[in-house]
């Protein structure tokens, strides 16, 4: 039981610290940006490349990817989402696949196809009775580091006040004199760099290649969901609810509980288990504001 | 090379019914349906379904025309609650329950290898039927575009408020255009499937889904014809991939990248330069009192 908790952190951990970033930009740009999945794959190969070839230690290299990762989505919103602005919400999510896309065919052209491994030997540890590694306490704490430096950011800073205005009212917010734009572009810096960390985060725990956005996007998205779209660290709360349930329907004898014999979902329907989660909370949703009222 | 031609023309013409079944929901009515592959996946796997249980052939038809549109009405429930951002959500989760439903439970149509289903051999014969369901599809659309219902889908796209303050309940026209778009890409998604003998998981992604989107977006998703058109030149552009890599002598894989990078960023430009798309919306003057 200990080990599914364990394992559930961890995932979570990976999952999270991407989902918030997504969760950031709904709040202040009001679309789901499916863009975000390619800058966390992005931010993973800079942080390898900055590790293999310039011989950067892991943490700095993870942080200057980070910022790499962080300027070249500002640098996106300047060309592309600036410009559009006052489009609908689903045109903006149109508009971010096809940056998705092109960001994708960037990294599959530079890296080729096939899949790499950071070069780490973590050490395993057992504690409470589950097994793990250094790497995963790493991984969990990055992520507790990286949730806490951004509440101190939203709740004790000026910049963070003006965050948190905008999201709550950006016309009010503008009216009384906060720098939209400039608060827009270090939203892209925070949400863009937690991408870049969190794709570092997974690649160590799983490996690089260029069609991981595939296996993050869809969990990624269900975790946003499941916390709120718009909720920051609901999305971290998600992303652990989800790899919650993922691992206990997955690890928990179900059979034996109901008394029907050992049974317990296999282990392929994860995938399953994170868009049924998303589907079904999108479903149960209230009415969002603006849609028609229901007859 | 008139067979490579042929099947050319075949692609573009079924992909042009799921462009059209498209412009149906989002270009007339403003429904953004980001799982625009369920559909076609529906009737594909009709196919797959009657071909595994011995079912005739016939009967393929029938579950790819019948089960897409009732399914539709099951996914556009929800949209009269949520926002069209939030609903293109539940759409393309939907698109990917069905993808993962028939990857993880081979019982269905195979699992993961797929399954073999009666192939139209005669390529000549895949083309003519490929461009009868086009021909009929156009015919229906451009029917629903001018009549009444298209002005009050147009209305609907607009303004849904508007739509209800004239009388009309935009909930029961949104499962209208659902119900018969989804059918049309549930036919076409039949035809596919025997036109390429062959189905499996792997052919229905979301990328098929933004393939669709794509051609949409580039070419007007409020014209007919430009749907056709925007259709034509990524098909093209896709189905070309293998003669562009050969004539460059650059690896598949490579060009394949490029042609996706080339997809995204024409995505990009359309709705940085030309928003209406290549074949912009036609206004209509209707004068009632003339009439």
């Amino acid at each position: 039981m200990t080990q599914i908790l364990a394992d559930s952190l961890i995932y979570a951990a990976e999952i999270g610290i991407i989902a918030m970033g997504v969760a950031l930009c709904f709040a202040i740009l009001r679309f789901a940006n499916f863009a975000h999945v390619q800058f966390a794959v992005v931010g993973a190969y800079l942080t390898y490349s900055a590790n293999r070839f310039l011989g950067l230690p892991l943490v700095p290299a993870t942080l200057l990817s980070a910022v790499a990762t962080g300027l070249l989505a500002v640098g996106i919103d300047r060309a592309v989402f600036a410009r559009l602005r006052r489009i609908t919400p689903e045109g903006k999510m149109i508009v971010s696949w096809g940056v998705a896309l092109i960001l994708r065919a960037a990294i599959a052209c530079c890296f080729g196809g096939a899949s790499r491994v950071f070069p780490v030997e973590p050490a395993a540890l057992n504690a409470l009775g589950a097994y793990f590694t250094s790497q995963d306490v790493a991984v969990v704490a990055a992520t507790l580091a990286a949730i806490l430096a951004l509440h101190l950011l939203l709740h004790r800073t000026r910049a963070g006040t003006a965050l948190r205005a905008l999201a709550s009212n950006a016309e009010l917010a503008e009216t009384r004199g906060i720098p939209a734009e400039r608060m827009i572009a270090l939203m892209w810096l925070i949400s863009a760099g937690f991408a870049a960390i969190g794709g570092t985060l997974f690649a160590l725990e799983t490996r690089l290649q260029p069609n991981m956005d595939l296996i993050i996007l869809l969990p990624t998205f269900s975790a946003v969901t499941i916390g709120g779209l718009d909720r920051v660290f609901g999305a971290a709360i998600g992303a652990l609810v989800l790899s919650l349930a993922q691992n206990l329907l997955i690890g928990v004898d179900l059979g034996g509980l109901l008394g029907l014999g050992s049974w317990s979902v296999p282990t392929r329907f994860r995938d399953f288990i994170a868009v049924g989660a998303m589907v079904l909370i999108l479903l149960l949703r209230r009415r969002t504001p603006g849609a028609l009222a229901a007859r | 090379m008139t067979d490579f031609a042929i099947y050319c023309v075949t692609m573009i013409a079924i992909w042009s019914v799921l462009g059209i079944s498209l412009h149906l929901q989002f270009g007339l009515t403003g429904l953004v349906n980001f799982g625009q592959v369920l559909p076609f996946a529906i009737g594909a796997y009709g196919a797959g379904f009657a071909a595994v249980h011995g079912a005739p052939g016939w009967s393929g038809w029938v579950i790819g025309g019948v089960m897409a549109p009732l399914l539709g009405l099951v996914v556009i429930l929800p949209a009269s609650r949520l926002t069209q951002d939030y609903w293109a959500l539940v759409t393309l989760g939907a698109g990917e329950l069905f993808r993962l439903a028939m990857l993880n439970i081979p019982g269905i149509a195979g699992g993961v290898e797929g399954v073999s289903v009666a192939r139209i051999n005669a390529s000549g014969t895949a083309m003519l039927a490929a461009l009868a369901l086009l021909v009929a599809t156009v015919l229906f659309a451009r029917r629903i575009g001018h009549s009444p219902l298209g002005r009050m889908l147009r209305v609907l796209r607009e303004d849904e408020v508007l739509a209800a303050t004239l009388g009309r309940d935009p909930v029961r026209f949104q499962r209208v255009v659902t119900a018969i778009s989804w059918a049309m890409a549930g036919l076409a998604g039949t035809l596919y499937a025997h036109v390429i003998g062959y189905i499996s998981p792997s052919a229905f992604t979301v990328a098929e889904t933004f393939l669709i989107w794509i051609a949409v977006v580039l070419g007007g998703p409020a014209s007919i014809l430009g749907v056709v058109l925007g259709t034509t030149i990524i098909q093209l552009t896709a189905l070309s991939t293998r003669f562009v890599a050969q004539w460059s002598q650059l690896p598949f894989e490579f060009v394949a990248n490029l042609r996706l990078g080339l997809f995204g960023l024409v995505l990009v430009l359309v709705f940085l330069l030309r928003p209406e798309g290549l074949v912009p919306e036609r206004r209509e003057r209707v004068d009632a009192a003339s009439r």
